[in-house]
């Protein structure tokens, strides 16, 4: 496996890795914009609206048609949060020509359809067409609604609002209703050509060549875009520490309630020196050998998922975990006694190795995922160098019981969300 | 040991292997990945709550081959997960309607891990403390499941489409059901579906077929083949219910909508299986004609889907989603299906569908995940993982057309999950 790096545009980048192990190609487009709540729900919608129809393709119903057609060709739309910006992400993948009975090339035509899709919306007088608009909106916001029902995920959304209230990381990643029905054909048509004009860009390649002429093209069509006022998407604002931790609680018509917790952490970055920050986060509650999974459900029995996870670019840690309301207190007094534990260097060389061995075996099968590795250099623009899962492995390899106390020592609760059910319930 | 080597034209084959003891063994080969991935599973599931061996029939709780799954990480030397956590393994299990898979990947040390596998699921230990423990955990898992929308609509269905298959009880059973389970019970059903004879062994990735082989000799336990016979009570072909509704916090219905269909023997065919998920993406796949109108009019959204939901003795054409109008959703549905019984099927829509399923079957490869989860299904069926690809090239739209009288409006069962606010 071998990774390149091509310049297409101004702030616009392609990046090619090549492997010859899958019998598929994968293609993405990336958009990286300032998270904002003035903008979220539009760009959100984008990747959405574009990758429904456009001129060539003007109806949904047939586009999924060539998509068959293409040998199950596969497109995909989403808008999720990378620290402080908003990534909008389109992707397709298709099977190699050698697999197909078809003389044309279905590489060649998957790319011209991303691209028509991305270039040349379906759109009339500078707006997006009131029929895709409404259908896109409407799903929109059934979607934004939707969360809701599953309460884990709620429950998580919920804790990150309030702990960053009033801060770009705060923003629901798609918008809330309200933004969404604000959305005009003129203003969306605005917002996709700021998004090209603006947006920092990388366009992954993974497989095993790149199509013939596929980043020129993409070249010339910047070239008759003015492309400036590129952000820099490099950083991220840390998560404040507080002395005041809050809790925020809300009732619902559920059986089981949600706990969970939301640290500042004085490691962060999306980089090496924040590695440290997610073998700590392994040991507190990763693994079924973390200290969560094994003291508050094994040994506690208080629970059936009790688990940690890092954002490292926002220095952020949270601890989600399913249990009865009688049961909230005890398990939230015992997540933070375990994390104390961590702190102190109280975990055992067995916990320490398992974690590293854990992170490690993983990073090391991403080589055999199209989708993992096209997410892992999406997300890796923050690196001056190219690092593959490998090369993360190596380095996690280096980190010491040391590393991790003194991660540990700078992460501080801020905020507890409790999800609870209705009294009488 | 006997084997059987399968191969095909996409640069894929794979060996099938029998031992003494008649455990299956599936393998595939990938030399240039980095990873593997391996199940190592019994056909023993969820359904399987009246049996009899050697005469002797026996009744037991619902829920108890998902507490048997959970408890057997657990042998008098130490947890699995502990043994797992010194490679670096993922590992984990599930248990579904007809079958119980203990899993692992790895991108290191994977005979090692194999070791642990073997050994773990041929040990099992439960005492009435252990028992007990597990009790609180999954009683907790219940819960969770009590509050989700996507399995309450589900299973929901199951339970008024079926009067007296188990496939209609919840999988993890219900807190008062797995109070029922002890030790005893637990060893019971361990030493009638954990018989070799009834398991298999399936592998995918960067691994030595050789190899395995020779350790699975080694390790696999000699046992006598036991004959299990599966007890169930004849299921009538109409529905129990045509209509179910709940009320949970939601934002909007959910719906499961199902046509349950007649099973004039016990399991379906790897053709019957295609046929029937061509039609089914005819009748409402995102490039038919009916997908477009449900869209167009907001009656659904990007969480539709369907599946042919089939087992032994079961087997239901199921759509869900979210919908402001499940009821106006589930006419469209029956209405399409009259359509394409007077009109026929589209052939240009056959054959795009048939592309995609054919694309779909390759890019399967890709993942040695899917690649033994396929071979799962190779087991349980008696089929063979390049079935797919064959059979979507010669298979035509008559085939799939005769598949749809299967599919009757009159043995349909709409499941509903109702926003709270709206009932009160």
């Amino acid at each position: 496996m071998s990774e390149k790096i091509v310049n297409l545009a101004e702030g616009a980048q392609g990046f090619f890795v090549k492997t010859n192990r899958f019998k598929t190609t994968l293609i993405s487009f990336n958009f990286y914009l300032p998270l904002a709540k003035e903008t979220v729900a539009e760009y959100a919608l984008l990747p959405f609206i574009l990758t429904s129809c456009s001129k060539k393709y003007p109806d949904f119903s047939l586009l999924n048609y060539k998509l068959s057609k293409l040998y199950g060709a596969r497109l995909d739309a989403s808008a999720e949060k990378y620290g402080d910006w908003q990534l909008l992400k389109m992707t397709v993948s298709v099977i190699n020509d050698r697999y197909s009975l078809d003389e044309d090339s279905l590489i060649i035509r998957a790319c011209d359809m991303l691209l028509r899709l991305i270039f040349e919306p379906n759109t009339e007088n500078g707006a997006f067409l009131d029929k895709d608009l409404n259908r896109e909106k409407r799903k929109a916001i059934e979607h934004i609604l939707g969360d809701i029902s599953e309460k884990r995920i709620y429950a998580k959304n919920r804790l990150i609002e309030e702990m960053y209230n009033g801060e770009a990381y705060g923003v629901p990643k798609c918008g809330t209703v309200e933004d969404v029905e604000k959305i005009t054909g003129e203003s969306l048509y605005k917002a996709w050509e700021k998004m090209l004009k603006t947006a920092f860009i990388r366009v992954n390649v993974v497989g095993s060549s790149v199509p013939a002429g596929f980043f020129e093209s993409i070249s010339e069509k910047f070239s008759s875009l003015e492309r400036t006022n590129i952000k820099d998407c490099k950083i991220s604002a840390p998560t404040k520490d507080t002395d005041c931790p809050q809790t925020v609680s809300e009732r619902m018509e559920v059986k089981q309630g949600k706990l969970c917790m939301g640290f500042s952490s004085e490691v962060y970055g999306n980089d090496d020196n924040s590695l440290s920050l997610l073998v700590m986060t392994d040991i507190f509650g990763g693994g079924p050998y973390s200290r969560l999974f094994s003291n508050v459900r094994e040994k506690m029995s208080l629970c059936y998922y009790c688990s940690a996870s890092a954002i490292r670019q926002k220095g952020l840690i949270t601890v989600d975990s399913g249990v009865e309301t009688e049961n909230c207190e005890k398990a939230q007094k015992e997540i933070l006694n375990q994390l104390e534990i961590v702190k102190k260097g109280e975990f055992s060389d067995f916990e320490f190795e398992s974690s590293i061995k854990s992170i490690c075996d993983s990073l090391n099968s991403y080589n055999d995922s199209q989708g993992l590795l096209d997410n892992w250099y999406t997300l890796k623009i923050n690196n001056d160098g190219i690092y593959s899962p490998s090369d993360i492995a190596q380095r996690v390899k280096d980190i010491t019981r040391e590393d991790v106390i003194s991660a540990a020592k700078g992460v501080k609760l801020h905020t507890v969300y409790k999800l609870l059910p209705k009294e009488g319930n | 040991m006997k084997r059987e080597i399968f191969e095909s034209d996409i640069g894929e084959s794979y060996v099938k292997a029998v031992h003494s003891s008649g455990l299956q063994i599936y393998i595939l080969e990938k030399a240039q990945y980095n990873s593997a991935y391996a199940i190592f599973g019994t056909k023993y599931g969820s359904i399987d709550t009246c049996f009899s061996v050697d005469g002797n029939e026996t009744k037991v709780p619902e829920g108890i081959a998902h507490f048997l799954e959970h408890k057997l990480f657990e042998s008098e030397d130490g947890d699995a997960f502990t043994k797992y956590a010194k490679t670096g393994a993922y590992a984990n299990a599930f248990t579904s309607f007809d079958k119980t898979c203990y899993l692992f990947s790895c991108s290191d040390k994977f005979y090692e891990n194999l070791d642990i596998l073997l050994d773990f699921v041929q040990s099992p230990y439960f005492t009435q403390a252990t028992v007990e423990k597990e009790q609180g955990i999954i009683g907790q898992e219940i819960r969770m499941y009590d509050d989700s929308p996507g399995w309450r609509v589900m299973f929901n269905m199951l339970l008024n489409m079926y009067k007296n298959h188990p496939v209609r009880i919840d999988i993890a059973g219900t807190i008062d059901s797995i109070a029922q389970i002890d030790a005893d019970l637990l060893y019971k059903c361990y030493n009638t579906f954990y018989n070799p004879s009834n398991m298999f062994l399936c592998i995918a990735g960067n691994v030595d077929t050789d190899r395995i082989l020779k350790q699975v000799k080694e390790s696999v336990k000699q046992s006598e083949p036991v004959e299990i016979i599966r007890i169930n009570e004849p299921e009538p072909d109409e529905v129990l219910n045509p209509y179910v509704e709940q009320s949970l916090a939601v934002a909007q219905p959910l719906f499961c909508f199902g046509y349950k269909e007649a099973m004039e023997k016990p399991n379906r065919s790897v053709k019957e299986r295609i046929r029937t998920a061509i039609l089914m993406e005819i009748i409402a796949g995102e490039a038919s004609p009916l997908y477009k109108r449900l869209v167009d009019e907001g009656l659904i959204n990007d969480e539709f889907s369907s599946e042919y939901f089939t087992g032994n003795g079961y087997s239901a054409v199921i759509f869900e989603g979210e919908s402001r109008d499940p009821q106006r959703v589930a006419e469209e549905i029956k209405k399409e299906v009259d359509r394409i019984k007077i009109e026929g099927i589209d052939k240009k829509l056959f054959s795009a569908i048939r592309c995609g399923m054919y694309g779909n079957a390759i890019r399967m490869f890709d993942s040695v995940e899917g690649i033994a989860m396929q071979f799962v299904d190779c087991a349980m069926q008696g089929s063979s993982l390049f079935d797919e690809i064959k059979y979507l090239k010669s298979v035509t739209a008559d085939d799939v057309f005769k598949r749809i009288a299967l599919l009757d409006n009159n043995k349909t069962v709409l499941s509903v999950i109702k926003p709270i606010d709206s009932q009160e």
